[in-house]
């Protein structure tokens, strides 16, 4: 396998997310239409069922710099969330999330957003409080 | 990373040693799919005067899939959207193996002096275009002008 650029990376996981064809649970996009860098995007993550967070839409941003994705991208919760990996500005903190911490380049946002969907419905987070619905950082 | 096949190494060779007029096609030192492209606006288009920079990928499919090709200039254009993305028939079901590289930036740079508002990828730009195509022309230049001119790169 020959590595895909980041550009055209990029433009592969746009298409899936523009096109909706990847899972269900969750959404991403560019957050500017004419970001030709594609950096910026956003992301939304449904909470998972018989979870704290069941029935609650949670907002993300996601910046992919210049090496994506031989570096994993910056990830910021924008929705007020209580969940170990995310520090006190909303930040998913590498060290503490495992897909970005061991990072491959063959992850893709969509494997980001999903596996920290995950984390949100493990048990060992499932029954943490939540702040009230709507905050945000 | 594998060897790179025969084919590609082959359209590479020709693409410096004969290249084609208006167009640069270089290898990137680190991944010899990977190509920095530039093409002239052909003279009688709104594009005149202006070098735009492209990208362009060959995937291990290749060639039984199309190359994939995208402007890093900004361009105004009814079958170029925001993100570079172009909308052109080779590049997609009308690939045929039979075609190159350099096909392939020949239609591109056809395509920037035969713009078809009737297909488009860039909605806004292709209504525009139908509406009033001198504007459309003029804006065009007018983008050229102001991102794709040589002076300004």
């Amino acid at each position: 396998m020959s590595k895909v650029p980041r550009n055209f990376k990029l433009l592969e996981e746009l298409e899936k997310g523009e096109k909706g064809l990847g899972a269900e649970s969750i959404s991403y996009g560019l957050s500017s239409q004419d970001d030709i860098s594609m950096t910026y995007w956003n992301g939304t993550i449904l909470g998972p069922p018989h979870s704290t967070h069941e029935n609650r839409i949670y907002s993300l941003t996601i910046v992919c710099g210049e090496e994506y994705p031989t570096k994993p991208p910056e990830v910021k919760f924008i929705s007020k969330i209580n969940l170990p990996c995310v520090d006190e500005q909303g930040n998913v903190v590498p060290s503490a999330f495992d897909t970005l911490k061991n990072w491959k380049r063959t992850y893709t946002m969509e494997t980001i957003l999903l596996e920290l969907r995950k984390s949100m419905a493990s048990s060992a987070n499932k029954k943490l409080v939540q702040p009230p619905e709507g905050r945000t950082y | 990373m594998a060897a790179l096949p025969k084919r590609i190494i082959k359209e590479t060779e020709r693409l410096v040693s004969d290249p084609v007029p208006g167009i640069t096609a270089t290898p990137s030192e680190d991944n010899l799919r990977y190509f920095h492209v530039t093409i002239e606006g052909p003279s009688a288009s709104p594009y005149a005067g202006g070098l735009f920079k492209l990208e362009l990928y060959l995937p291990d499919d290749y060639p039984m899939c199309a190359p994939k090709v995208r402007f890093l200039t900004k361009i105004y254009h009814p079958n170029i959207d925001k993100l570079g993305r172009i909308c052109l028939d080779v590049l997609k079901d009308n690939w045929s193996p039979a075609l190159q590289i350099r096909t392939i930036l020949l239609s591109i740079q056809a395509l920037l002096a035969a713009p078809n508002p009737d297909d488009p990828l860039a909605n806004d730009v292709a209504e525009d275009w139908k509406k009033d195509e001198q504007a459309a022309i003029k804006m065009a230049q007018e983008w050229t002008a102001k991102y794709a001119s040589t002076s300004s790169q």
